[in-house]
This record gives C-alpha cells, sequence and structure tokens, in this order.
C-alpha cells in the first residue's frame, strides 16, 4: 500500500514550523474565551478560507478530510442543544429539553470544535514532519534524540500498514473466519497486534544500532542540512490572524447574525 | 601488515541462553584484508562483527569479556535488512543523517550527497527521492553510499544481500567490489557465489563459535569442503554436489488424472483499481509443480494473491470443476505459504500452530494430535514442539510454515519464494518435502527467482512480465531455451 500525499506547495508549507506550531497553540488558548457565538463564526470562516484556498491540497482530498469535521460539529452541538439548561423553551420531550439559550449554545460549541479542528488540520496538512522536527531542534532546542527518534518512527508507518494488510492476507489463508461479539473482537485484536508489535519492537532496536552505526550520539554537535528559518511570510501569517480576529469582533458588533453577546448561562 | 581490527579471549553469552557463544575467541584482521566469514545460522557471525565494531556493548547490551580488543578509527556497518536501517525517508536525508553527524557543513551537504551517490552508481533526477520506492538492491547500495560517507576504511557488511532477489544481489557485490577495492572488508554472508572472487581470506565459524578453518580461499575450500555442506553454506558448486550426492531425476508429472483441476480464462487481479495481472487461458493438472518466474513487480505475487482470493479478481477460475469464487472456504482446496513466515503464525507454540486448522475443522482430539505428530515428524520440529514460533531458526520457520499451511492435505499448494533466505541444507529439505507431496497429486505452484530450482525440481514454468503470462512451457523446455541463450 502506498501512501502518497502529493499537494502543491503554498506560503503555508514556507512558514516556520515552529512559529506555525506556537501561533496555532495560542490561538486554541484563545478560542477559549470567546464566548460571543457572532465573533465565533466570523472566525470560522477566516480560517475556512485559509484551508480551502492556502493548503495546496486537491479539491477532493479537502471533502473527504471536512467529512468528520461535521461529525465533530454535530456531536458537540447536538447535546448541548438537547440537553442544555435554559429558561425560554422551544421543545420538550422526556429528557430532552431544547431551550433557546441551549440552542446557541450548542451551535457557538459546534462551531469552537470546526475552528478547531480546521486549525489542526491546517497545520498537519502544510506541515512536513521533517522539517518541524528540525526546525523544533533549531529554534527550540529539541534534543536531537528525540527529534530523530519520531522521525525514524514516521518513516514506519507506511511499512505497518503493509504489515497490517500481510496479516490480515495470512489469517485469511489460514482459514480464520472472524467471530463475532466481544469474544471475537478480542480474539481479532490478539492476532494482529501481536505480530504488530514484535516486529516493530524488532525493527525499533535495529534501526536504533543502525543510527549509532552511523555515528548518531546526543552529545556531539551537529550540522542541519535543513536550516529552518524566519521569513517574512512568518509574518504574514500572524496579521492574517490579527486580521480575521479583528474583523470577527469588529463584524460581530456591528452586523450581528444572532442577537447574543454571551452564550454561557447566567443565572 | 598492521593490525586493524582483533580481539583476544573474547567470552561472551546471551541473557537467557545456557552457554557461552564465545569462549576465549581470538580473531584479528589486517589492513586491507578481504575476509569472509561463513557459517551456520546461530554460530555467532552478526554478533563476532558487532563486537569488532564496539557496537557490542555499546549500543546493543550483551554481557561480554575480552582481554584485548580493537576497534578500527573508523568502521562502516551495512545490515541485512535494507528496510530497517534507514532513518529518513527520503535518499538525500538519508546520506545527509551520516554528514551531519559527522558535523559538515550545510552548504557542502548537496556535493558530497551526489558524490557519494555517485560512487554507488545511484543516479536520481531529483536527490530527494523516496526511498520507499526504491528496488532492494538500490536500498542497498543507497546504505552502502551512507556508510561511504563516514569515510571509513573498514567496512563489515552483515549479509547485506540476504533479502535481495538474484539482480539485487549482482548489482550490490559489483557496488562493493568497486568501492572496496582500497578498502578492509569484513563480510558475513552464507550465499558466497558472488563474494569468493574478490576475498582472500576466508574464516568458518563453527556452532560454537569456535574457529573452524582460517586460511586462504583456496585452502579453504579445498580441506573444509565437507564442513560447508554440513552448515549449508552456498559455496559456488552447492547444487552440483547435492545433485551428484543424491543422483535426483527430474520429476515427472505423468500417471495423474489427466483432467484439468484448476482452470483460469480470462482471469484478471486487481489492486485497488489497477489491473495487474491478467491470464488468458491455462489449465493446471495435479502432480504439476509450476514455478512462477518474472522480474520484481512483475506481479508473481499477485498471482498468487489472486489465486487465494486474497484480492478482487474477475473471469473464470474453476478448482475441479467448481467455481472458485462459489466456494466458500478457499482455504480447504489451497494452502499458501507466504515469503514471511512470522506472518502466519496465529498461535504461541509450534505444536498449537500446527493444530490450529484441525482445531478449527473440529477434528477430534486423537486425530488431531495424531495429525500434528506425524507432520512434525515429517518437518523435524519434533524438539521443538514447544517453542514459541518466533523463537525458531529461520530454517525452522520455514518448515513450520509450509506443515501449518499444509496440514488439511489441500491439493493445491502456493508459495510464494519459501527458499528465500534459507540456507543450502534447509532449501534442500524443504524442496525434497514439497516434492514428496507433488508426488502424492499435491499441485504445486510457487514463485521463485532460483533457476535450479527449475531445472531440478519443478516440471512447468511460467513466466510473468508486466502482469501478463509470457512464457507457459515445461520445465525442460524452458532451462533448454536458457541454455542456449547464455551458452
Amino acid at each position: 500500500m502506498q501512501l502518497d500525499f502529493s499537494f502543491r506547495e503554498t506560503w503555508l508549507h514556507k512558514i516556520n514550523p515552529s512559529f506555525k506550531f506556537i501561533l496555532i497553540v495560542a490561538l486554541f488558548i484563545h478560542i477559549l474565551f470567546i464566548h460571543n457565538i457572532n465573533i465565533i463564526i466570523n472566525y470560522m470562516i477566516g480560517t475556512a478560507i485559509l484551508y480551502i484556498l492556502f493548503t495546496g491540497h486537491p479539491w477532493k482530498r479537502l471533502l473527504i478530510i471536512s467529512i468528520p469535521f461535521i461529525l465533530i460539529f454535530l456531536t458537540s452541538s447536538t447535546s448541548m442543544i438537547f440537553f442544555g439548561k435554559g429558561e425560554v423553551t422551544w421543545f420538550k420531550w422526556g429528557l430532552i429539553h431544547i431551550t433557546e439559550e441551549g440552542f446557541f449554545r450548542g451551535l457557538h460549541l459546534g462551531f469552537r470544535g470546526l475552528v478547531f479542528a480546521t486549525l489542526g488540520i491546517i497545520f498537519a496538512l502544510t506541515t512536513r514532519p521533517v522539517y518541524l522536527f528540525y526546525s523544533l531542534m533549531q529554534q527550540l532546542k529539541l534534543k536531537p534524540k528525540y527529534a530523530y527518534s519520531f522521525m525514524a518512527a514516521v518513516r514506519l508507518i507506511p511499512i505497518m500498514f503493509e504489515e497490517l494488510q500481510t496479516i490480515r492476507y495470512a489469517l485469511k489463508v489460514r482459514g480464520v473466519q472472524s467471530q463475532k461479539g466481544i469474544l471475537g473482537f478480542y480474539h481479532l485484536l490478539k492476532s494482529y497486534s501481536i505480530p504488530m508489535l514484535s516486529q516493530s519492537i524488532r525493527r525499533a532496536h535495529r534501526i536504533a544500532v543502525a543510527m549509532e552505526a552511523k555515528r548518531f550520539s546526543d552529545t556531539t554537535k551537529r550540522t542541519y542540512y535543513y536550516l529552518v528559518g524566519f521569513s517574512k511570510l512568518d509574518v504574514y501569517l500572524l496579521i492574517y490572524f490579527v486580521v480575521v480576529i479583528g474583523t470577527s469582533y469588529y463584524f460581530a458588533n456591528s452586523y450581528s447574525y444572532f442577537p447574543i453577546q454571551d452564550v454561557r448561562y447566567n443565572n | 601488515m598492521e593490525v586493524i581490527a582483533s580481539v583476544n579471549k573474547l567470552r561472551l553469552k546471551f541473557p537467557g541462553a545456557e552457554s557461552l557463544l564465545f569462549k576465549d575467541f581470538s580473531l584479528s584482521i589486517r589492513k586491507g584484508e578481504k575476509v569472509l566469514i561463513v557459517g551456520s545460522s546461530g554460530s555467532g557471525k552478526s554478533t563476532l562483527l558487532q563486537v569488532l565494531t564496539g557496537l557490542i556493548p555499546s549500543s546493543v547490551e550483551v554481557p561480554m569479556k575480552v582481554e584485548n580488543i580493537k576497534i578500527p578509527l573508523s568502521w562502516g556497518f551495512v545490515f541485512q535488512d535494507p528496510e530497517s536501517q534507514f532513518c529518513m525517508p527520503y535518499v538525500d536525508e538519508e546520506i545527509a543523517f551520516v554528514l551531519e553527524n559527522l558535523q559538515i557543513p550545510h552548504d557542502q551537504m548537496p556535493s558530497y550527497i551526489s558524490y557519494y551517490l555517485k560512487q554507488v552508481g545511484l543516479s536520481f533526477d531529483d536527490m530527494h527521492t523516496k526511498t520507499q520506492i526504491l528496488s532492494g538492491g538500490m536500498k542497498q547500495r543507497l546504505a552502502i553510499a551512507a556508510v561511504l560517507a563516514l569515510e571509513s576504511d573498514v567496512l563489515f557488511l552483515d549479509e547485506p544481500t540476504a533479502m535481495l532477489d538474484p539482480e539485487g544481489t549482482e548489482e550490490v557485490w559489483n557496488t562493493i567490489k568497486e568501492v572496496g577495492e582500497d578498502k578492509t572488508l569484513v563480510i558475513v554472508e552464507h550465499k558466497i557465489n558472488h563474494v569468493v572472487d574478490f576475498v582472500d581470506r576466508v574464516i568458518i565459524l563453527s556452532d560454537n563459535g569456535e574457529i573452524v578453518a582460517d586460511g586462504s580461499k583456496q585452502e579453504v575450500f579445498e580441506q573444509y569442503k565437507h564442513v560447508l555442506i554440513d552448515q549449508g553454506i552456498w559455496y559456488p558448486d552447492a547444487w552440483k554436489d547435492y545433485l551428484l550426492a543424491n543422483g535426483k531425476p527430474r520429476p515427472q508429472s505423468t500417471g495423474w488424472d489427466s483432467n484439468s483441476a484448476i482452470t483460469l480464462t480470462d482471469f484478471t487481479g486487481f489492486r485497488g483499481k489497477n489491473k495487474k495481472i491478467e491470464i488468458k487461458n491455462v489449465d493446471v493438472f495435479p502432480g504439476e509443480w509450476i514455478t512462477v518466474l518474472g522480474k520484481n513487480g512483475a506481479g508473481k505475487s499477485t498471482l498468487l494473491h489472486a489465486m487465494m482470493d486474497l484480492i478482487k479478481t474477475k473471469g473464470v477460475y474453476t478448482i475441479f470443476g467448481q467455481d472458485a469464487k462459489k466456494i466458500n472456504k478457499l482455504s480447504d482446496y489451497a494452502a499458501f505459504v507466504f515469503q514471511n513466515p512470522e506472518f502466519q503464525f496465529v498461535t504461541n507454540s509450534v505444536y498449537d500452530e500446527v493444530a490450529f486448522t484441525l482445531r478449527l475443522e473440529k477434528w477430534n482430539l486423537d486425530k488431531v494430535s495424531n495429525k500434528v505428530e506425524e507432520l512434525l515428524e515429517f518437518y523435524f520440529l519434533k524438539n521443538h514442539e514447544h517453542s514459541h514460533p518466533y523463537q525458531l531458526s529461520m530454517g525452522q520457520k520455514r518448515r513450520l510454515s509450509v506443515a501449518a499451511a499444509t496440514v488439511k492435505g489441500q491439493p493445491i499448494l502456493l508459495l510464494d519464494e519459501p527458499t528465500f533466505g534459507q540456507d543450502a541444507k534447509n532449501t534442500f529439505a524443504i524442496l525434497e518435502q514439497i516434492e514428496y507431496l507433488r508426488s502424492q497429486g499435491t499441485i504445486v505452484i510457487m514463485v521463485t527467482h532460483d533457476l535450479n530450482i527449475v531445472e531440478h525440481f519443478s516440471t512447468r514454468v511460467w513466466v510473468i512480465d508486466q502482469g501478463e503470462l509470457t512464457i507457459d512451457c515445461s520445465s525442460s523446455e524452458y532451462t533448454k531455451g536458457m541454455h542456449k541463450v547464455v551458452g
């Protein structure tokens, strides 16, 4: 099995990975303090533009990736909509109690989940792991030991997919027909995980020895094949988010979708 | 001449092993020597290389004691498995990894990388190529390039071609010959045909870690041939001597039912949406041994997968007159043996492994134990019935995989390179066992690269080229044609 995600390189790919990482973590934290549903909707539009136009991946793939987003939106909003507290009742049936306040709070949560997911996926789609770890070593002084272990591990992922398929074939060849129920699931888990684990441990050990045979050591200094620095693009990304957040707040006040400033429930 | 690496009175024991692997073992290697170390699996050849480079005990923690040890100032190590010696996903990054370790300045790296790639005869339009798409031979040459980047005078090679096809094997040895000319080489290998030309000293290790022979290659090959045979080393005349010793006639597939057992018509196999194998029309008869030949990636394994219904297929495929697609459990009719035996083990002991399918079929206990005992006896596994399958040696694993696959006595046996990576002794043993099954009427369809098997064991040859069956003839016709081409 070949895992090949080819894409067009955009300016987002050229941003310093450590900077991108820290920026997105900061944005995550900031989002937690937004309680105005109008702001979060504008915010979502701003990140969606980045996702759709600048990740450089084909339309089809972007569309497929957004399927779980919808799921996140639905699950996080519905529970709040159905069971949230509120005073203006719209509908009541057994445990389900939909109120105006609960409804908007649910929508707000859904949109918040969407923004989170979009930001995360933008990072994942536009950052090559190798550059990320080179950047972490150079800008954030991550120890090479950890950086290279992760890079070696990333390399093993496609190999593991191949192994998974081989084991599937092997079980079929041996006449194993999947059993039903929890016990069946347990057997299935066991027959996949033990060979895969044992192979992975062995392979990891071999790679570690091979790395040391190539004079990899944590104590000596090293030079870098990729020098990851900063550029104007980093500033552009920062400006982009400042503008998105600024306009989100501005438009939320002057052209609001809903007449609600704070979705939290206050007595 | 100057001694470049040596150990004196080495004592080493693997945790859990019953006895010392090496007991007062001494060896020295002089500058410029090209040394070949042979020995059966488990004789400690690889361990010895790791001791001589200091990887044991610094990277691999194994208790050892030594009176004197000299480790070369700069050395390079090429490992067996091409897949698990890279730590970066791209060709250029892999060599750059070594250069980084040696603190070569960033701006000089690209020129170094292309220099080393050129030395091993690799050229790419773009050095930033994924290692994943390289062939096995190319991967090993890349590994050699990375080792050359260490600028070391001594190269240690631990069965660098054990996992390669004949083409890749030749590529790699030619490369080593070229780049190793002015270096000291220490080679561990059990397929020695390609190596004998350029080594000048041969060392044979015994099963208990002692030096049986050590001398020039002429001396050793003349005086210790019986040891080589005994240890299953693939020395140049291994096949010839085996045939002489056994007086083996070419098998005949006549005398069996003349109705075809398998029929394939316009049979195609798909991986994803791509058609990967197409067979226009063939009939297979009981008692036939078909070897499937072809380049890497031609579709040989895919053919076996298609016949085992592991991938999507179209067209006519009948087994004894029944439509294969309507057979509920194809594994009742066909047994499949994988290239890597470990992947087909599903239990925790040798006995359970063989009994597994029978238990699934709900055979009664006595019948199960009789059948299992019989098979363990036949495949020389009786003494290991309680071991975990993973603890067996390469040869034992292979035999167990065949035993476990064929336990139901299926009339069709599909094998994907069963002799791959096996030493001579195990290869002959497994071929004889398959031959026995064939002589009982089993249909054997086997993917291999070994033309000796075609000549001496199989009855029919299929050649697959770019997903199509291009040659279908008897083995004798094929080998005749082959000799014509060669000589």
